[in-house]
C-alpha cells in the first residue's frame, strides 16, 4: 500500500462570528449581534493524497480553493474536521513573504527563509544557489526597494524554489519575470514538482497547465468536492460546466 | 502547562527569526535618514531636555538629581508606551506575513519588543553618562536594576500580548488604550516624585496600584538613590506579570489560526 501524505477529513472552514467589531457596537448594538453572517468557505471537504503525487485543484472564483490551501498549510484553523500531514514539512509557495524593502536582497533571503521555517544553517548552505538562480548580479547587495518588479519576483521565486519542503502548495503562481526567466522559472517549477517523492498541490485556473502537471484533479464547487479523478476526465467536465454557465 | 511548553518550544524555534527581524527593523529605520543612528540618542536627550526645562525650570521641581530622575521616567515610560501601542496593530501591520505563512503570533511581539529593548538600553547608556557627568554616586545597588528590568519586561509583555489579541478583533481598541495611557502617564510620576508631591495615602496607593509608577520608582531607588528595591512589591508584580503573560499566550494559542480570516 502506498503512503498517504495528506489526509483531509470533513473539513469545514467558515467565517462565522469573526467579523471585526468595535467597542461601540458591542455595547450599543445588541440586537445586531444575533445576525452574524455565516459564510461557509469550505463545507465538508475530504480527500487523501498519496506521497509523491501531484494534485490539481480547480473551481470557480470564491469556491474555496485558496481557503483549502491555507487550511492545509495551517494558516487557517478548521472549524470542524481535520488535516493530517503525517509529519511532513509543508510550505505554501508564497512569493516574497516577510521582505523588508529597505534591506538588501541578501538580507531578505535570510528573513524570508527563517519565516518559512528553515534554520539559519539550512539557508546558509543554499544561499549561493539562491543568489545564482535569482541572477540579479550586483543588485543582490542593494536594497530591495531599488528593484524592478521583475527583479523582485525573481528573487522571491528563487527563495521559495530553492528552499524545499516535502509537501508544496502552489497558489496560481507558475511563472514570473521576463521571458527568459519565465522559462527558467517554469522549468524549475516542473523540476520541483516532479522531484522524487515530493507531494504537490496546485491551485490554478489554467487547465492546460494542470493537465500537463497533475496526476489527479480535485474540483471544488461551493465549498464541496464536486469531482475527483484523472485530469482528462475532471478537467473536461469542469470546462463543459463553466461554458454551460455562460 | 500545555501552553507553557508550546510557548517555550516556539520561542526556541523562532528566536533566530525574532532577532533577525528586530535587527532588520532597526536597520531599516535608519537607512533613509540624514542623521542615521544618531536619532536613537538625540530623541531621548531632547525629550529629557523638554521635561527638565518645563518642569525643572518653569514649575521649579525640587527632586534630588532631577535630570537623571526625569531620564529614568522617560525611558521606562517610553518602553511601556511603545509596547502597549505597538502591540494593538501588530497583527494587522503584518498582514502580509500572517496571511501567508504560519508563525506563532507572539513571535511578532517578541521581535518588536527587541527593538524597543534596544532603544531602552541606549537610553540607559545616556543615563549613565549623564550621571557620571553630574557626579551622581554609583552604588552596588545599581545591579538590582537587572531583576527590576526583567520584571518590568515580563509585565509589559503580558499586557501587550493580551492587547495584541484583542487588537485583531476590536477596531477602536487603540482609541481606548490611548486615553488610559494618558491617564497612566500622569499618574506614573515621570516628572515628579510621587512620594514627595502626593503625601500619605495617595502616594501609598498609587505606588501599589499603578505598576508603571511602582517599577519606575524602583528603578530610581536602585540607580540614583543607591537604595534596595522593595522585594515584596517586585515579587507581587512578577506574579501578576507572569499571570498576564500566561493569559496572553493562551488567548493567542487558542485564536491565532483565525487571525488570518479577520485581517
Amino acid at each position: 500500500m502506498k503512503k498517504i501524505a495528506v489526509s483531509v477529513k470533513d473539513l469545514h472552514v467558515s467565517y462565522r462570528g469573526l467579523k471585526k467589531t468595535s467597542i461601540r457596537s458591542t455595547f450599543f448594538n445588541k440586537k445586531n449581534r444575533k445576525k452574524i453572517e455565516v459564510f461557509k468557505a469550505l463545507n465538508g471537504v475530504s480527500f487523501e493524497l498519496e506521497e509523491g503525487k501531484i494534485l490539481g485543484i480547480v473551481g470557480k472564483n470564491g469556491s474555496g480553493k485558496s481557503t483549502l490551501l491555507r487550511a492545509i498549510a495551517g494558516i487557517f484553523s478548521a472549524d470542524e474536521g481535520s488535516v493530517d500531514l503525517h509529519d511532513n514539512s509543508i510550505s505554501l509557495l508564497s512569493i516574497g513573504v516577510g521582505f523588508n524593502k529597505k534591506l538588501t536582497g541578501k538580507e531578505n533571503i535570510y528573513l524570508s527563509g527563517l519565516l518559512l521555517g528553515f534554520t539559519e544553517e539550512e539557508i546558509k548552505t543554499k544561499e549561493k544557489e539562491i543568489i545564482d538562480f535569482a541572477d540579479l548580479g550586483e543588485f543582490i547587495y542593494k536594497p530591495v526597494r531599488t528593484y524592478s518588479s521583475g527583479m523582485y519576483s525573481k528573487l522571491a521565486f528563487a527563495i521559495t524554489a530553492i528552499l524545499e519542503t516535502n509537501i508544496m502548495l502552489i497558489d496560481e503562481v507558475l511563472s514570473v519575470g521576463d521571458v527568459q526567466f519565465r522559462k527558467k522559472s517554469y522549468n524549475k517549477m516542473k523540476e520541483l514538482i516532479f522531484a522524487d517523492g515530493r507531494t504537490v498541490i496546485i491551485v490554478s485556473h489554467t487547465t492546460s497547465t494542470l493537465e500537463e502537471l497533475c496526476d489527479e484533479v480535485l474540483w471544488i464547487h461551493d465549498g464541496k468536492v464536486k469531482l475527483k479523478g484523472k485530469p482528462e476526465k475532471v478537467l473536461k467536465e469542469y470546462e463543459e460546466f463553466m461554458h454551460r454557465k455562460k | 502547562m500545555k501552553n507553557i511548553k508550546l510557548f517555550i518550544k516556539n520561542i526556541k524555534e523562532y528566536s533566530n527569526y525574532a532577532i533577525r527581524s528586530a535587527k532588520a527593523e532597526l536597520k531599516s529605520e535608519i537607512t533613509d535618514s540624514y542623521l542615521n543612528w544618531l536619532w536613537w540618542i538625540i530623541e531621548p536627550l531632547c525629550f529629557m531636555l523638554i521635561y527638565v526645562l518645563v518642569f525643572g525650570y518653569i514649575f521649579k521641581a525640587s527632586e534630588e538629581h532631577f535630570i537623571p530622575f526625569v531620564l529614568i521616567g522617560i525611558t521606562v515610560w517610553e518602553f511601556f508606551n511603545r509596547m502597549v501601542t505597538g502591540s494593538i496593530k501588530l497583527v494587522i501591520q503584518n498582514r502580509e506575513v500572517v496571511s501567508r505563512v504560519y508563525l506563532p503570533k507572539y513571535v511578532l511581539l517578541i521581535a518588536k519588543s527587541y527593538t524597543y529593548l534596544f532603544k531602552l538600553f541606549i537610553s540607559f547608556g545616556i543615563l549613565f553618562v549623564i550621571m557620571f557627568l553630574l557626579k551622581v554616586p554609583f552604588t552596588i545597588n545599581i545591579l538590582y536594576m537587572v531583576p527590576v528590568l526583567t520584571i518590568f519586561y515580563i509585565f509589559s509583555f503580558g499586557v501587550a500580548s493580551i492587547l495584541m489579541h484583542f487588537g485583531v478583533y476590536v477596531q477602536d481598541l487603540g482609541k481606548l488604550t490611548n486615553i488610559v495611557l494618558k491617564f497612566v502617564f500622569y499618574l506614573s510620576g515621570i516628572f515628579y516624585n510621587i512620594n514627595v508631591r502626593l503625601k500619605g495615602k495617595a502616594a501609598f496607593l498609587l505606588l501599589r496600584v499603578n505598576p508603571v509608577a511602582f517599577l519606575m520608582n524602583e528603578f530610581r531607588k536602585v540607580i540614583i538613590y543607591g537604595k534596595l528595591p522593595s522585594f515584596q512589591g517586585l515579587a507581587f508584580w512578577l506574579g501578576i506579570g507572569l499571570v498576564l503573560t500566561y493569559i496572553g499566550i493562551s488567548l493567542i494559542h487558542k485564536n491565532e489560526n483565525s487571525y488570518a480570516k479577520v485581517i
